[in-house]
């Protein structure tokens, strides 16, 4: 195989891009000055060999423990389980949470060979059991159908521990419109409706 | 309920068709094999979005070709329905109105047909998969929110199987909770289903000329009670272990059987041809009844080629009672004029040819 083709291959490997974008980009790297496509290969070396998983939360991050595992104004009593590491950055947009995280690497799917054992719950009921003073885990896991089943079965893994789980809520988008919101989701909204008190 | 627009490219072997169509339907003629059944299913699938004989989407891509669209205007232009698929990226793209819809579930049934084929005895002939399949369709059109549930019960269940082969029996548990909740919900619409119009289908059957008396009955494992949740969730866990040594769930809603029975005896095995597709007819004129119920309105009526294998006396029979209940729009497909009832022929014919129509 030419190492066009050999590059076009590893390119197409990737999320959301098939066979023929993968040539393009290519193509287009080609035309690049070449600093700039060393500065691409050097980002990618660097990348793999420098990220690894947290030990203590499994974020991918360039320190051990992760800049928010070590970040001591963080409430480490407070532990939001999320199935990637990416979902992170979702959440800190938000600039509101302060606690800390676990990444458990993906959701149960027996359909693709992923069970509780290919998940990080082992060391989330590991951190919860060591008396590192976790009050509370909040459930963050996707409103999937395969989310869910993972947020119940971290529940029944979590039971016994002394530790108060919460899942997060699920409903409308802020500023959305109820108009043009889905049938499932109006019907979650409705079944998690809050008491306005009165 | 009307179409009064439909535009076909590529679907099956229908290159491109632009039709206008009358309130009062057409009379469909051609000989077998050039298109009219072809029609009929493009014109169905605005109502369900899959094949109304089941076949896959990239089979209904003509040959040769990368993609089929369909697209049709409902009741004088009040609203449009478009369905389009891609093969290369199994792509499908449904939009009402010309907004793209992100649940399919959301676009069916905004378009409402019935349709009768000779092949609708094969449901009450043939496995159970076919009547469960009328009741999921029917109730998917008439019930919201029936179509998302009966998804979500669906992949708890590959999802739970998948387990159960891996032979993990608390991965497999993991999922009984999603799987109970929608299957519950499920098995609820269809048993309230069934036992309110199973007075209906035996009168229609007696209506139709045939005098043993005719039922349906849900067949499960066990008739839901107040909490159906719990009792399925019940029903999984005493089942566990056999699932787990066949490999998959073996009690549930996706077991159950729609039984069809004259004077008690199954009409599956021991109804004559002529008595089964009596049945057929009576299933397809409740599903219309439900369908004129749920939306107020009768839904279109679809027949491809029906007529012809019924004698004079049940014709006749069959003709009543489509004028009661489905006097809106009637799609009439049929070889020759000759096999189309005299009443029904005072609509506008089009010749099918080749996949090409002409007025």
């Amino acid at each position: 195989m030419s190492v066009i083709a050999e590059l076009a291959t590893e390119l197409a490997k990737l999320p959301g891009i098939g066979r023929k974008t993968a040539t393009r980009l290519v193509y287009h790297l080609l035309k690049q000055p070449a600093a700039s496509v060393e500065r691409l290969a050097l980002a990618l070396q660097a990348v793999t060999r420098s990220v690894r998983a947290c030990s203590t939360c499994g974020n991918l991050t360039e320190q051990d423990p992760c800049e928010f595992c070590a970040d001591q104004r963080r409430d480490a009593g407070l532990v939001c389980v999320v199935e990637e590491a990416s979902d992170i950055d979702a959440i800190e947009r938000s600039g509101e949470y302060r606690g800390v995280y676990h990444v458990l690497g993906g959701h149960l799917s027996p359909l693709d060979g992923i069970g509780p054992d290919d998940l990080r719950i082992g060391s989330l009921l590991h951190r919860v059991g060591n008396g590192a003073g976790i009050r509370e885990v909040i459930v963050a896991t996707n409103p999937s159908m395969e989310g869910e089943v993972t947020a119940t079965y971290v529940r029944g893994a979590l039971d016994g521990h002394g530790v108060k789980v919460t899942r997060i809520a699920l409903g409308l988008p802020v500023g959305g419109d109820l108009e043009y919101a889905d049938g499932v989701t109006i019907a979650r909204a409705l079944s998690a409706r809050r008491d306005m008190g009165g | 309920m009307e179409l009064s627009g439909l535009t076909i490219r590529n679907f099956r072997n229908l290159a491109s068709l632009d039709l206008e169509l009358p309130s009062a339907g057409v009379v469909v003629l051609g000989d077998n094999g050039q298109g009219k059944t072809n029609l009929l299913e493009a014109m169905y699938y605005l109502v369900l979005f899959r094949s109304l004989r089941g076949a896959k989407d990239r089979e209904l891509v003509r040959f040769g070709e990368e993609a089929f669209f369909v697209g049709g205007r409902a009741n004088g232009g009040a609203f449009e329905v478009r369905a389009g698929y891609e093969s290369a990226g199994r792509r499908k793209k449904i939009s009402l109105d010309g907004n793209p819809v992100t649940r399919i579930s959301d676009a069916v049934g905004k378009i409402l047909a019935v349709s009768f084929a000779p092949s609708d005895r094969g449901i009450v002939a043939g496995p159970a998969t076919g009547r469960r399949r009328y009741l999921d369709v029917l109730l998917s059109l008439a019930e919201p929110g029936y179509l998302a549930r009966l998804t979500e019960m669906r992949s708890a269940l590959k999802q739970r199987n998948a387990a159960l082969r891996r032979g993990r029996g608390d991965e497999a548990r993991a999922f009984d909770e999603p799987l109970a909740s929608a299957g519950a919900r499920v098995l609820e619409a269809r048993t309230r289903w069934v036992e309110r119009w199973s007075p209906r289908f035996g009168a229609l059957t007696a209506a139709l000329g045939e005098r043993a008396e005719a039922r349906m009955r849900y067949r499960t494992h066990r008739p839901p009670t107040a909490d159906a949740r719990s009792q399925f969730l019940d029903l999984l866990a005493s089942h566990e272990s056999r699932d787990l040594r066949r490999g998959m769930t073996t009690a549930g809603p996706h077991r159950d059987d729609l039984e069809l029975s004259l004077e008690g005896r199954e009409l599956r095995m021991y109804g004559s041809a002529g008595q089964q597709r009596t049945a057929a007819i009576a299933l397809r004129l409740v599903e219309a009844e439900t369908l004129r119920d749920s939306a107020g309105s009768p839904p279109i009526a679809l027949y491809d080629d029906v007529f012809a294998e019924l004698d004079e006396d049940r014709q006749a029979r069959l003709l009543n009672l489509i004028h009661e209940t489905l006097p809106g729009q009637a799609i009439v497909a049929a070889p020759r004029e000759s096999e189309v009832p005299a009443s029904m022929l005072d609509r506008p014919r089009w010749r099918v040819k080749g996949g090409r129509v002409a007025a």
